[in-house]
């Protein structure tokens, strides 16, 4: 069983200790959509409620309500208030020492308005009443000042009034293990790579992150919540000074809404020596020779390229053109819903909010609007669009799809993108299957590196490992490999997918868009799929 | 509101003085920001936001702990410290680790703060909507579609160590992003404009020149055939593409074996690498685009010359790597200046017969840091040039290029400019003549 595979199990294995959802796994295959969304979600363990009832968030409550309400009193059609605490603990090792250890904790407000039908939002980590009754009359008065320049108000789709509380499930909270058991962990592991011969260099990382908010609504939601999110890494370099060259290799572990029990089972140690060998195939490999080939994507690669060619271009903000001076526009326009073919008839991607595990899973967005699951392609159809209350408002749905997040207190709250995930296929087909079926092609896996345009049409995507197949075998290991396809030409040649039994999820702390830029954490689920593209060569041909 | 440097001293002092460890480094960041977003020809959204960031680096043993939080008293700076010398208390030795700096003397004089602009920290609501009105006048005059944002912000930060350094500077910076776009969703455009400076945020003429660009490529144009072509860089996009030469000239990398500046047993300070007219100097007191005088770790940022007429002269080195080399430390930059000429964009075109015009690229990623080849896209204005002149607009396209043999092949440079950053620093460059730029596909994307 791989890493991957073992790590993705203990995470899921916490759905079925009840703390959530229980009775969906997130690896095995799709469930039934939730339609319509919850308006609250399921109650938090005993140690959630724990945590929930000693949060320091409920200290400043309000002073929350006390900005809500200072905002209606100046003229705000609609307000809400974000407490948000933010710890992130990082711990890197590099060979034989530690690196780097750090602590980082913010906390603040952020209050955001609707003033005669415009935005405003103003945001202080000063927390008294006067700063924040402040933050809410700044935020009425820019909100107004833009109001002068609109032509059209803005509307939101309605929502149910919510109160409830959730913490993400997690078995060891992360901050309450020690920093010798973590440091001794990640020491093991770069141990364990460098003693394999001609590796050079080992980086070990382990970042784990506490998000709390709770967010009070001038529409009488109130909602409390608590994620956790650990990502452990595991870099070998090998050089091969005689020739000027050098290899790395990741471990393919993918971040994961869980808690330090992710990162136990990711077992680094006992993947090192595998890691390093891996390196050192790769300075060995052979060239690649470029042209138009058939590729097997692993799930430790494919995720990204569904965040960036489906999970960005289902972002109705962009397709109408909210994100135009930098993360771009979008291919998809909402005339096209329910009209335009961008894949195989086997290409199913579905948003979600509730998956376990997912670092984008929430039981309410920024707005307090639920998280739920949805399709975006649906045999193949652009069906869905990623929407906000605004949003869903502005091309006549009746409801939010629950996007709205903040990366912190200080950042306005935007459409972000949610767990977006390939379905896997029916046949129960193993990765194994696909290499056999596949003549001449090149099985990639992991994450190297990645461009796409900012309408999403034409992207080029590297890898950390190329296998070679030929008639059916895997031959031996390349080198300087990238794909280069566009998504819809890409998504149409999809003809194999792995089944339930293959899904895995990847996932990145760092989905960057907005401006002032900010962060979300998603992740992408997927079966290894067979597709055609142009294979390039990257190298300098030595 | 941001911190004065009595302030900050004040907490950085609060903070030494909490201290029981020997070895603590303390900064102190504060800031107060503001933006409007535009899109559609109307604004999105609009933020203020005051921050204020501590962050301290306790050092026991040569075990080192670094904790940071939105601290604002003297109660809250020694809780960090507290936690700070807990963590470090549990840390690792780390044989890499050098002892924070004494005094030091910055080249900035503290009673005239040259970067930072009254006028820019005074910048409000009403101002944020009279600039974007500009754009959006333009734009709807034009029966264009603009999309952008307007930022301003005013900063300290002050660094202090055990050892008695102290170290302060305040600096503002306004800036302003468009891009505008054809109602059909033919043709775009983009420009920006930055400055320290209140007074020199030209919103108008950034909008102008979108929305020229918009309606130029407005219709789309013929894709070319993917190869290498003569390009005229405008300012913008040789930042992109020399941010990647600017990531690698680290001494250490190089030294080790991992990069572009590698040699057998050393690296590639010396040699002439590039094209004669190739010269990169940082400087923090450049009187027209001033920026902070010192590094993170409180050295002073010395006026540098990176490369001379092509030939490579420094990398940095921190101060461990210089300590086991037995050299001098040199400070990753915070101001980059490129040497360029007179010329303008429309006048490095006439010297064209054939070629393409880039304003901008997108997505940039490194594939190779090795040749430093990197891949993207062009993006927002990207016109044909036949015999001097833009002929018409072309079809994006992706490059797989390396921006170190780029500079191997400048045939011409033009007037510099401050370009917009991705990070706070300043960067000055010239738009770019090169030759046989490599276009590896085209993209539908406008």
């Amino acid at each position: 069983m791989s890493a991957s595979r073992r790590s993705f199990l203990a995470a899921s294995g916490l759905a079925s200790a009840g703390l959530l959802w229980p009775g969906r796994d997130a690896w095995a295959g799709p469930a039934p959509a939730r339609m319509p969304a919850p308006t609250s979600a399921p109650a938090s363990a005993d140690a959630g409620a724990r945590m929930l009832g000693q949060s320091r968030l409920l200290r400043d409550e309000p002073l929350a309500r006390a900005a809500v309400e200072a905002a209606q009193k100046a003229g705000a059609s609609y307000a809400d208030a974000r407490l948000v605490q933010w710890q992130r603990e990082s711990l890197r090792v590099r060979d034989d020492h530690v690196s780097d250890v750090g602590l980082r904790e913010e906390y603040g407000i952020g209050v955001r308005v609707l003033a005669d039908g415009a935005w405003g939002f103003a945001a202080t980590s000063r927390l008294d009443s006067r700063a924040v009754t402040d933050a809410a009359k700044a935020a009425v008065a820019m909100a107004r000042r833009s109001a002068l320049l609109m032509p059209e108000p803005v509307v939101l789709a309605a929502t149910d009034v919510v109160r409830g509380a959730w913490v993400s499930p997690v078995q060891v909270d992360p901050f309450a293990v020690t920093m010798a058991e973590k440091v001794d962990l990640l020491l093991a592991a770069a141990r364990a790579a460098l003693a394999v011969s001609g590796v050079h260099h080992v980086d070990a990382s382990l970042l784990s992150a506490r998000e709390e908010k709770l967010l009070i609504t001038s529409e009488g939601s109130r909602v409390h919540q608590i994620f956790f999110r650990v990502m452990p890494g595991l870099t070998a370099t090998a050089i091969d000074r005689r020739r000027g060259r050098f290899a790395s290799r990741d471990h393919e572990v993918a971040p994961m809404l869980a808690g330090f029990e992710h990162v136990t089972a990711a077992d680094l140690t006992g993947q090192a020596p595998q890691i390093a060998e891996d390196a050192l195939r790769k300075l060995h490999a052979a060239p690649v020779v470029p042209g138009k080939k058939q590729v097997i994507l692993a799930p430790s690669n494919l995720w990204l390229t569904i965040h960036e060619s489906i999970g960005h271009s289902t972002e109705l903000d962009r397709a109408l053109g909210w994100e135009a001076n930098l993360a771009g526009t979008s291919f998809l326009t909402p005339d096209k819903r329910g009209k335009l073919r961008i894949g195989s008839e086997r290409v199913q991607l579905v948003a979600d909010r509730t998956q376990p595990g997912g670092l984008a899973t929430t039981a309410w967005d920024d707005e307090a609007v639920a998280g739920q699951r949805w399709e975006l392609v649906k045999d193949g159809i652009f069906v869905g669009w990623q929407t906000t209350r605004d949003l869903a408002a502005k091309i006549g749905d009746a409801r939010s799809r629950g996007c709205l997040y903040a990366e912190n207190h200080a950042a306005v709250a935007f459409p972000r993108m949610p767990n977006v995930s390939l379905q896997p296929g029916p046949e129960d087909h193993t990765t194994e299957d696909l290499i056999n079926a596949t003549d001449d092609g090149i099985l990639i896996s992991g994450r190297g590196s990645w461009s796409i345009d900012q309408q999403r049409y034409n992207f080029q995507f590297g890898g950390q490992f190329f296998w070679e197949i030929k008639k059916g075998r895997l031959t031996r290991p390349l080198r300087d490999v990238a794909y280069q396809a566009n998504t819809v030409e890409f998504w149409s040649s999809c003809d194999m997918l792995g089944g339930p039994g293959t899904y895995r999820l990847g996932g990145t702390f760092g989905d960057g868009k907005g401006e002032p830029g900010q962060s979300n954490s998603v992740s992408h689920g997927c079966p290894p799929a067979r597709f055609t593209v142009h294979v390039l060569n990257t190298g300098s041909g030595t | 509101m941001t911190l004065t440097r009595p302030e900050a001293q004040s907490l950085v002092k609060s903070a030494l003085k909490a201290a029981t460890l020997k070895e603590i480094s303390v900064r102190v960041s504060s800031s107060r920001e503001g933006n409007l977003r535009f899109a559609g020809n109307a604004p999105t959204t609009s933020g203020e936001v005051d921050r204020v960031d501590i962050s301290v680096t306790a050092t026991r043993d040569r075990a080192s702990a670094t904790v940071s939080g939105t601290a604002r008293d003297a109660a809250g700076v020694a809780e960090l410290v507290r936690r700070a010398e807990a963590l470090a208390a549990l840390a690792p030795v780390d044989p890499e680790h050098v002892p924070p700096l004494g005094p030091q003397q910055y080249a900035d004089d503290p009673r005239r703060p040259i970067a930072a602009d009254p006028a820019a920290a005074k910048l409000d609501a009403q101002a944020r909507t009279d600039l974007v009105a500009q754009v959006l006048k333009v734009a709807r005059d034009g029966k264009l579609i603009a999309a952008g944002l307007l930022e301003h912000g005013s900063s300290s930060v002050a660094f202090g160590t055990s050892a008695g350094l102290f170290a302060y500077h305040q600096a503002t910076e306004v800036s302003l992003t468009t891009t505008c776009r054809t109602p059909d969703g033919s043709g775009s455009g983009w420009a920006g404009t930055v400055s320290h400076r209140a007074a020199d945020l030209d919103a108008a003429g950034a909008a102008r020149r979108a929305a020229d660009k918009a309606e130029m490529s407005r219709g789309g144009g013929a894709a070319l055939e993917p190869g290498a072509y003569t390009v005229v860089l405008e300012a913008q996009a040789v930042a992109d593409l020399l941010e990647f030469v600017l990531g690698s000239l680290s001494a250490r990398a190089a030294d080790e074996g991992r990069s572009f500046f590698s040699r057998p047993g050393g690296n590639a300070i010396g040699e002439p690498l590039f094209n004669p007219q190739v010269s990169l100097r940082s400087d923090p007191m450049d009187p027209t685009h001033p920026s902070i005088p010192f590094a993170g770790d409180g050295q002073p940022l010395p006026k540098m010359t990176w490369i001379d007429h092509g030939k490579l002269l420094a990398l940095a080195t921190t101060r461990w790597w210089a300590q086991k080399q037995g050299r001098k430390p040199v400070p990753t930059p915070r101001s980059l200046f490129m040497a360029g000429g007179t010329a303008s964009v429309a006048e490095l075109v006439r010297g064209v017969e054939r070629g393409v015009l880039v304003t901008r690229l997108w997505y940039n990623r490194m594939l190779d840091p090795r040749q430093i080849l990197v891949t993207g896209l062009t993006r927002d204005g990207t016109f044909k040039i036949e015999g001097g002149k833009l002929s018409g607009p072309v079809k994006n396209m992706r490059y797989n290029e390396s921006p170190a043999a780029m500079l191997g092949q400048v045939l011409a440079l033009g007037r510099p400019e401050r370009v917009v950053a991705g990070n706070d620093g300043v960067v000055v460059v010239p738009p770019m003549v090169v030759d046989g730029f490599h276009f590896a596909s085209v993209s539908d994307a406008v």
